[in-house]
């Protein structure tokens, strides 16, 4: 039987914040609940995106999803390479 | 007065095309970043590397798709392109625009970004080159609140829809390309912001076989427009094209002298499938053997014309990967009707079967022409739901094996192992 929507939700951040790789493409989703549609699950992680749970991270062909803590964009990454030594 | 040094670059002036070494050169007049994608292109020539990297988590609220990250992995030589994020704008059907509107953008675009542009990318959209992080949310907003202009696709989402001018200006388009386009990205718009598969996916929209927007190479829902019924010959103008009367190609090729118009040469003997004679001044085709190459219209567009009877064919699976190398879409469906009365329902059915079954199959980062490569055209074909005809084989089989279905086995595969025993004592 297909999860609810919250026990979705909850499963799809637990696996972002546990998976060893902080960014997950949308199918790596679809195993938190085999009995739930792609598109839902499509449609859930986007959601979860709006909340502030997860956010986008794009290569500009491929988008994958991950937990904001977890990932830090460039600008911030050169920024702690600048500040390395100090 | 030159930021840096770029010999290499200079050669691209010399020649008699226009340069975009000199529009650069040109635009860092008033926007001085512009010297720094010059020196950081110089020193890529130099290095034979690119020293961008692109991606990353740059977008704008809402969206997942649209802004594609881009950064210099030289920040400290180049600080004008240390961060230089490209912003897709979905592109009107046909590419129709009034100059007021690319007004507006290009003075945005100055505003926020680095004021290069770059009309169309191979997707469609209008291409807006080079802007920081912080401009992307001010950029977004005065686009849409000023321009009522929407962001493209990037990423694993839908990209922008793109189509030929089709029967707004072309008499061989099948059906209305700008209509179809339009309603399908009005109808996927979830899909086109926000990202729903496994890798790009990409509609395009052709209104006859001359594919004009190259559906057949670049995407993986080609509709190419063609007709059922007969070519309409009109007989006069074919005498007229024989007589010398009318220029073939439309005068396409009249700056040069290529003597006297042979219909026997230029037209039947170019046909592919060997469809088409003269009887006395009368042309005569076989439609039964036509596979719609469009050449005959073309050379002879006074006398030919497609059918009256006219829809889409659909192909599939067009991909371009480094790896596997370039592939065209496979023709899937014959012939669809195209109906804007329905709002298009015909089509919208297609390509949701497809996601529906790509989305849970294809792998990641797999264009949907590589997950039918992976499982085989017949495979597919069933999940469409779709008779095989001759026209999809590509070539004669070389796997001596044939797979039967259970159902299409009288009695099927299922036995009583004991009975079979019986009979076949060991």
């Amino acid at each position: 039987m297909a999860l609810s929507k919250e026990e979705l939700k909850a499963a799809m951040i637990e696996k972002a914040t546990k998976a060893p790789k902080p960014q997950l493409y949308v199918k790596d989703f679809y195993k938190c609940d085999p009995d739930t549609k792609p598109r839902m699950i499509k449609n859930v992680a986007n959601e979860l995106v709006k909340e502030g749970e997860l956010m986008f991270w794009s290569s500009g062909s491929t988008t994958m999803y991950a937990r904001p803590d977890r990932i830090k964009n460039e600008e911030a990454r050169d920024d702690a390479e600048e500040h390395k030594n100090d | 007065m030159p930021k840096h040094d770029t010999p290499l670059l200079d050669e691209l002036e010399k020649g008699p095309w226009p340069s975009f070494v000199s529009d650069l050169k040109r635009q860092a007049e008033t926007k001085p970043e512009c010297w720094d994608i010059l020196g950081q292109l110089e020193l890529s020539y130099k290095d034979r590397i690119t020293h961008w990297k692109h991606g990353g988590i740059v977008g704008v609220f809402g969206y997942g798709g649209g802004i594609v990250g881009r950064y210099s992995d030289v920040p400290k030589q180049f600080p004008g392109v240390a961060h230089f994020h490209t912003v897709r704008l979905a592109q009107p059907s046909g590419m129709y625009y009034a100059t007021n509107k690319l007004r507006g953008i290009c003075d945005l675009w100055e505003k926020y970004g680095s004021g290069m542009t770059n009309m169309h990318g191979s997707t469609g959209d209008a291409v807006l080159l080079g802007t920081t992080t912080e401009n992307l949310e001010p950029l977004f907003y005065d686009l849409t609140h000023i321009e009522n202009q929407d962001l493209g696709g990037s990423g694993s989402n839908l990209r922008t829809p793109s189509c030929c001018l089709g029967k707004s200006r072309c008499e061989w388009s099948c059906y209305d390309t700008q209509a179809l386009c339009h309603h399908l990205t009005m109808h996927y718009q979830d899909e086109i912001h926000r990202p729903a598969f496994p890798y790009k996916f990409k509609f395009k929209f052709s209104g006859c076989p001359n594919d004009c927007v190259a559906a057949i190479a670049r995407s993986d829902f080609a509709v190419i427009g063609t007709w059922k019924d007969d070519i309409r010959i009109d007989q006069a103008a074919v005498k007229g094209y024989v007589n010398g009367e009318f220029p073939s190609n439309g005068g396409a090729h009249s700056d040069k002298d290529w003597g006297a118009f042979d219909i026997q040469k230029e037209v039947i003997g170019l046909c592919p499938t060997e469809c088409m004679w003269m009887e006395g001044d009368e042309l005569k085709i076989d439609n039964s053997e036509c596979t719609r190459c469009m050449h005959c219209i073309n050379v002879m567009p006074r006398a030919l014309r497609p059918g009256v009877e006219q829809g889409a064919t659909i192909c599939v699976g067009a991909k371009a990967p480094i790896l596997d190398g370039a592939q065209f879409a496979t023709m899937t469906i014959p012939f669809l009707e195209i109906n804007a009365d329905n709002e298009f329902e015909e089509v919208v059915e297609q390509i949701e079967k497809i996601w529906d079954w790509w989305m849970e199959v294809g792998k990641n980062r797999e264009r949907v022409g590589e997950t039918i490569q992976r499982v085989g055209l017949p495979t597919f074909l069933k999940i469409m739901e779709v008779e095989p005809i001759p026209q999809h084989v590509k070539e004669p089989r070389s796997n001596p094996y044939v797979f039967w279905q259970d159902e299409e086995v009288p009695g099927g595969f299922e036995r009583d192992v004991r009975e079979f025993r019986k009979r076949h004592a060991q």
